[in-house]
């Protein structure tokens, strides 16, 4: 036989027996139910009945669990990423390859602006509406994300929605007093990372340029950083855009948290009765999702009490995730701040301010990128 | 099911083929065997997508198996096989429009008339084009005489649900496969080429036309004004390549999957991008749909052979009828009627002239009539497509050339110049100049040829893998 012939056969025969590997691999190997660098959980083997094949969910469901459990899944994302990057490509999965080492998410055209608006300002009316001794001071802060405040990092020529046109709408639709941040971050560019590398987050640096445009607002005296006391948790955060990029080998961030001597804090997590005295859950240091250390991740409603707080004042911060590392600078100013995660809290945070007198601010932060898709704006009511 | 995706290539192939090649033999049984076995795994490709509408592609086969059948029982005149052949036409084309062109015609008469009926919301039957003009090609042989009867159903159900042509064809006929499909022989050499033939639709489809189609999708979600003419011809191309590709690259597998089978479809693109003439275009793209129409419809109502008015007229309800069959929209008959009108001029006014110019100049004049079609086929919104064309035109407004289009290239640069290199006749250039040189060159190649397989096959899997890769940006829910 000729030696040409032969490779012909040897290519095809590997090509048929990488496919046959990679069948036998995945029914072998152990299927986990979560995927620690995509942050969710994989899809179960679908249930069996006449009615789920006939709707055809039985085959879609079957579909995405084989992609799901697919055998080095991670791997392949890393191959498909480094394709993508010879290949000559500056975003990925909609994250730009940014310089100086950053990932940067893209702003997608809003959609749902309007409907936004619309919840934001009726939740306003209704909370003016209701009958109390005191005035309700309420204030909305939309936070740029990176892709505006680092646009200069973004690739050449790439094209970018403007964040704060649908920032300026809304604040305008709304008609709730607005605290644009933009300021601060522009001019604290200098003094450190605003976001991190690899997250969509921005850094405790960042949420402490939005405290002081907090604070400029509401005429309140911002601590200074060197006044509070600096850890340095982890250097090795990977976070969400590191995973959707799939740029693996990039170096991990480095996360900084901050706490101020003077106070004396408890801090309770209604929804599983927690108490501790640290707005931090360092537990997630040794977990992927390493920005949940931050108010312990997820509550529906957390109470936060300072003893020591130069004020009397009570704060309701309805938020994003952007908030949970803005709220270590503002306890200073709150004897209270009750945290709202409207996904999760389902009465309204309007009923909660009629049963709490005390209560003098309200504090409604977001940040660009995921307010559009922000599923708990519906729980602001 | 598609042909590009993880349960498919993973699970159903394998499966499918393991199953098929252990069928030890070539006795009669082993051959029912075979087709037992191809049958089954057709049924289940389609039933995965569409398992309700499966019993609509069981009822179209055997209409035309029973309207044979009887054609041939009880046909001694012309006239009464006629009757069968009228019926089975009708009742063929009355499911075809009833699925698929009935809330067209709604909307249609809506706007027309003012009324305002209620659309059926029928969701589409996958293939249901591809499977109606087969078994239709096949009531039409057997009434010309051209094919024999099929006395089993079971083998006529098998040539029309064929998987791997069963969706995205070619258009195979009865005439081409009724001997394989009671006898066959499974060569090695045809296996192997046939995987290699598969391996080049599916890098096809998923490196390339997926790819350039990511561009594509992004152009046309640009607002009008916002992109600028350079932009809009570079979108107008990429989705020229990205048809091109994902449409042959179906065929690429459909084939190659074919061989392994040991059936022999028919080749069904030839390097259409590369055509010199619009007339030259048909004989190059979707060559099964084209010779389809050329058969039953062009030449029966007489071609060009009853005079110049007969010849329009057979030319309008031809393209009329190719371009409504890509979709019951009014802009896919509007690209039809594109391509009968260029096709009537190219044979009455400039087709002589035409040959007279340098080739350089009629491949040009040949694409630049492809990729303004393609855009009048993509948007099937007519304000849309208006929109779309001003761009093109510099008339809406927009520059000529603008900082997105520097993106777009910078991106997409590699993968689009890869795309248009092999959308010309590249790779059997190359082959024909190896076949001339030594035996060690063609060594080298083979070499070359196996490694660029195997990194390939990880590029596509990446790929595939990617495409429910979601990491949620937010927390878990």
């Amino acid at each position: 036989m000729k030696a040409e012939v032969r490779i012909r056969r040897l290519t095809a025969a590997m090509l048929s027996g990488m496919v046959l590997c990679l069948t036998v691999l995945f029914m072998i190997t152990e299927k986990k139910d979560f995927s620690e660098n995509e942050n969710r959980y994989l899809a179960e083997l679908p249930k069996v009945g006449l009615r789920q094949i006939q709707e055809g969910t039985y085959m879609d469901g079957l579909t995405d669990y084989v992609s799901d459990h697919f055998p080095f899944r991670d791997f392949w994302i890393g191959i498909k990423s480094k394709a993508e990057m010879l290949s000559g490509k500056k975003k990925i999965n909609g994250i730009f390859l940014a310089e100086d080492g950053y990932l940067i998410e893209e702003y997608k055209k809003p959609e749902n602006t309007e409907r936004i608006t619309e919840t934001l300002k009726r939740f306003a009316q209704t909370v003016e509406a209701q009958e109390r001794d005191n005035e309700i001071e309420m204030c909305l802060m939309l936070v740029p994300t990176a892709v505006t405040v680092y646009r200069e990092k973004l690739p050449e020529h790439a094209a970018v929605n403007n964040q704060m046109e649908t920032a300026a709408d809304i604040y305008e639709g709304t008609g709730i007093r607005p605290i644009d941040c933009s300021g601060y971050l522009e001019s604290g560019k200098g003094e450190g990372s605003l976001y991190y590398k690899t997250d969509h987050h921005w850094t405790t640096l960042g949420a402490y340029m939005g405290y002081r445009a907090f604070c400029g607002e509401m005429g309140f005296t911002p601590t200074a950083l060197e006044d509070m006391e600096a850890q340095t948790v982890t250097e090795d955060f990977r976070g969400t855009l590191y995973s959707k990029a799939g740029d693996y080998g990039r170096k991990g961030d480095k996360i900084i948290i901050y706490e101020n001597p003077a106070d004396r804090l408890t801090v309770e997590y209604k929804d599983t009765e927690e108490t501790t005295d640290s707005l931090y859950n360092l537990e997630y240091v040794d977990k992927k999702d390493k920005y949940s250390l931050f108010l312990n991740n997820l509550h529906p409603l957390t109470e936060i009490t300072n003893d020591t707080a130069e004020t009397d004042r009570e704060l309701v911060l309805i938020k994003d995730s952007y908030a949970n590392s803005m709220v270590p600078f503002l306890v200073r100013h709150y004897k209270k701040i009750y945290v709202f995660d409207t996904r999760y809290y389902k009465d309204g945070p309007s009923a909660f301010l009629a049963e709490h007198a005390g209560v003098t601010d309200v504090l409604l932060l977001y940040n660009m990128n995921t307010l559009d898709g922000d599923s708990g704006i519906r729980g602001v009511y | 099911m598609v042909f590009s995706s993880i349960p498919f290539l993973f699970f159903f192939l394998p499966a499918c083929f393991l199953l098929y090649y252990a069928v030890p033999g070539a006795s009669r049984a082993a051959h029912i065997w075979k087709n037992s076995i191809l049958l089954f795994f057709s049924l289940l490709f389609y039933a995965w997508g569409e398992p309700v509408y499966l019993l609509l592609m069981l009822f179209a086969t055997l209409v035309d198996y029973s309207s044979g059948r009887l054609m041939t029982r009880f046909g001694d005149t012309r006239k009464k096989r006629r009757f069968f052949l009228v019926c089975a036409l009708t009742i063929n084309l009355s499911m075809l429009a009833f699925f698929k062109y009935a809330d067209f015609l709604i909307g249609t008469a809506n706007a027309l008339l003012g009324i305002s009926v209620r659309p059926l919301g029928l969701g589409l039957p996958v293939g249901i084009s591809f499977f109606t003009f087969q078994t239709m090609s096949y009531s039409m042989d057997l009434y010309r005489h051209k094919v024999p009867e099929e006395k089993n159903y079971l083998n006529y159900l098998t040539y029309v649900s064929m998987f791997p042509q069963l969706v995205a064809g070619p258009i195979v006929r009865y005439e081409t496969v009724n001997g394989e499909l009671h006898d066959r022989k499974i060569k090695k050499e045809e296996i192997q080429d046939g995987i290699l033939r598969f391996m080049q639709g599916l890098f096809k489809k998923v490196l390339i036309a997926n790819q350039i189609g990511a561009l594509w999708e992004e152009i046309r979600l640009l607002e009008t004004g916002q992109a600028s003419v350079a932009t809009a011809w570079l979108g107008a191309v990429a989705f020229t390549l990205q048809l091109y590709f994902d449409f042959s690259a179906y065929s690429d597998m459909a084939i190659g999957m074919g061989w392994m089978l040991g059936f022999h479809f028919p080749e069904n693109f030839k390097y259409p991008l590369y055509a010199q003439s619009v007339t030259d275009f048909w004989h190059r793209w979707h060559i099964s749909l084209s010779t389809w129409f050329k058969d039953y419809i062009y030449i029966p109502l007489g071609g060009n052979r009853a005079g110049v008015a007969r010849h329009l007229r057979n030319m309008f309800i031809v393209w009329f009828l190719t371009g409504l069959w890509h979709g019951a929209a009014w802009n896919f008959v509007l690209w039809g009627l594109y391509y009968g009108v260029l096709l009537t001029l190219e044979k009455y006014v400039w087709g002589k002239a035409l040959k007279t110019l340098p080739k350089i100049v009629r491949h040009l004049y040949a694409l630049l009539i492809v990729v303004v079609g393609f855009v009048v086929f993509v948007f099937d919104d007519m304000a849309a497509l208006g929109a779309y064309m001003k761009s093109m035109a510099g008339c809406a407004g927009n520059p000529w050339w603008g900082e997105e289009f520097l993106w777009y290239l910078g991106n997409y640069g590699l993968v689009l110049a890869v795309g248009t290199v092999l959308a010309f006749p590249v790779y059997p250039w190359v082959k024909e100049r190896l076949a001339a040189w030594g035996e060690k060159a063609r060594l080298t190649a083979g070499c070359i040829a196996l490694a660029g397989y195997v990194a390939l096959f990880l590029a596509a899997t990446a790929f595939l893998v990617n495409d429910t890769y979601n990491p949620f940006l937010y927390f878990r829910f």
